[in-house]
């Protein structure tokens, strides 16, 4: 059986597998081609090596984009973790990876040694992903970048659910989701949505929160319209 | 009124052992003739048993996969990566850590599966060239393998299966592990046996194979066999497994495309 040799970007937007040759380098001259997650380079082929579709970003950045129950870790992802563990220099939180995630005590806004926060396991924060190596634990930070809170910190009252990798990726794309957006139109409701798969809903009242999470569950197998209706129909059966 | 009740009771157990038996002899008769003869299953030397796999049965896993083969019913689940045990020495690659275990009521006979330890070897060699170790260091995938039901070629499917599994879970691959078993009867080589049949063959071939990059990652060879119908049975698995493996892919395509 002949591998299929495409030309340049043939599969873009197309679903790959393991195995499959997304681009043949012998029939690219002097490109520069930058590859990301889900692909590698075997000679002069580059391979898919997880499923999921193959996306292009302008002009030469070709990556894998898949949903999975797991989380890689990766530099400046917006996380949702679980406190599982406290030590003096830093908290062990549960970020749905490989390994355990390091929040140093003073990675929070004006942190210092005399106001270290206090959180007790089981605790739910909302943090950034500062270093990220296969070989160490990640680490978090619930600084931005200019040092400060930002939204990240602690996230009091509400409902955490999981999801899948790709449905957290949908909830955050922009413009905004179709779901959200018709959720927003009619109810109050705060949201955190992390990139590891999970998604944390607070609203004024219990039904509420039950009809958001319901709906964004549901909406992970929906197209667009999908969605609308879904939650149109949701609401009717709440009102 | 014991005694009536006792008469009249029906032994499942027995009626199949006869069945059993007479397929036994029938097939006995036709390996005397060293002729072509038609299987049990109706299927020719060369044809392999209708496949129905299906991703994602097992929603507490990272990735699942569900096989079924004729009467062969197999479902693999794989859980991580996830950080390895403390008691185990750093380790820069990844680990894979297989296991494969029957049902009690997978086999004819309650609580007959085959020697698990083996097959969970076998499972391990077979997969290990095929999974990018290198990408998840000090942690570990496990893949559990369980049989349902087995009604021969356990081993490839559990393979197949396997590979289905890992890509579901997201795990970096080389490429797709297929994998096809063929045994020899005298003068012929059928493929994709069924248990009455392994139970007389006189030797075995099992191939574990990645289509996309034409690599063996496991050849298991066992019985009499001559040069000649070797390079035949391996030509054939590998044909085989090319043709499993577009399978594997829709299904990998299917679950992918449902999720968005």
């Amino acid at each position: 059986m002949e591998s299929r040799k495409p030309p340049p970007s043939a599969l873009v937007d197309n679903h790959v597998v393991p195995g499959d040759v997304v681009l043949d380098l012998t029939e690219m001259t002097n490109q520069t081609i930058k590859l990301g997650a889900g692909l590698r380079q075997d000679c002069d082929t580059i391979q898919a090596t997880s499923a999921g579709r193959l996306r292009l970003s302008k002009p030469n950045k070709y990556w894998v984009e898949s949903s999975q129950k797991r989380y890689i870790p990766s530099v400046e992802d917006t996380v949702l973790g679980v406190v599982v563990d406290t030590k003096p220099d830093n908290f062990l939180v549960d970020i749905k990876g490989p390994n355990l995630a390091f929040l140093p005590v003073l990675a929070f806004e004006g942190g210092t040694r005399r106001n270290i926060p206090k959180f007790e396991i089981g605790t739910l924060i909302y943090a950034r992903v500062v270093k990220a190596n296969s070989i160490m634990n990640p680490e978090l930070s619930c600084m931005d970048a200019t040092g400060k809170a930002a939204e990240f910190g602690q996230l009091k009252d509400g409902y955490m659910f999981d999801t899948s990798t790709g449905l957290s990726r949908m909830l955050l794309s922009s413009p905004t989701c179709p779901v959200l957006e018709a959720l927003g139109k009619k109810l109050s409701f705060e949201i955190a949505v992390g990139l590891n798969g999970r998604v944390w809903v607070n609203a004024p009242s219990p039904s509420n929160v039950i009809v958001v999470s319901n709906a964004i569950i549901k909406s992970e197998s929906l197209s667009g319209i999908g969605q609308r209706s879904m939650v149109e129909s949701l609401l009717e059966r709440l009102s | 009124m014991s005694a009536a009740a006792t008469a009249g009771t029906y032994s499942p157990a027995s009626a199949a052992g006869e069945k059993r038996r007479e397929r036994k002899e029938e097939l006995r008769r036709h390996l005397a003739e060293d002729a072509d003869w038609p299987r049990a299953d109706g299927r020719s030397f060369h044809d392999c048993r209708p496949a129905f796999m299906q991703t994602g049965p097992t929603t507490a896993a990272s990735g699942s996969a569900y096989a079924e083969f004729g009467k062969t019913k197999v479902i693999v689940s794989v859980f991580g990566p996830r950080e390895s045990k403390k008691a185990m020495l750093y380790s820069d690659t990844g680990r894979l850590n297989c296991n494969v275990s029957y049902t009690t009521f997978a086999t004819p006979i309650r609580g007959q599966g085959t020697d698990n330890k083996e097959y969970s070897a076998m499972l391990h060699k077979a997969l290990e060239g095929a999974v990018m170790l290198h990408t998840f260091p000090k942690t570990t995938v496990d893949v559990f393998a369980l049989v349902l039901e087995s009604g021969g070629s356990d081993l490839p499917i559990i393979i197949s299966c396997a590979s289905l599994a890992l890509a579901d879970a997201g795990i970096m691959m080389y490429d797709l592990v297929t994998s096809v078993s063929v045994s020899c009867f005298g003068k012929n080589i059928i493929i994709d046996p069924t248990s009455d049949e392994e139970a007389w063959q006189d030797g075995s071939l099992m191939v574990a194979y990645m289509p996309a990059r034409k690599e063996i990652t496991q050849l298991t060879l066992t019985g009499e066999w001559s040069d000649g119908k070797i390079t035949n049975a391996v030509e054939l698995c590998m044909d085989a497994c090319s043709k499993l493996c577009d399978i594997l892919r829709e299904r990998l395509k299917d679950a992918s495309s449902l999720a968005e």
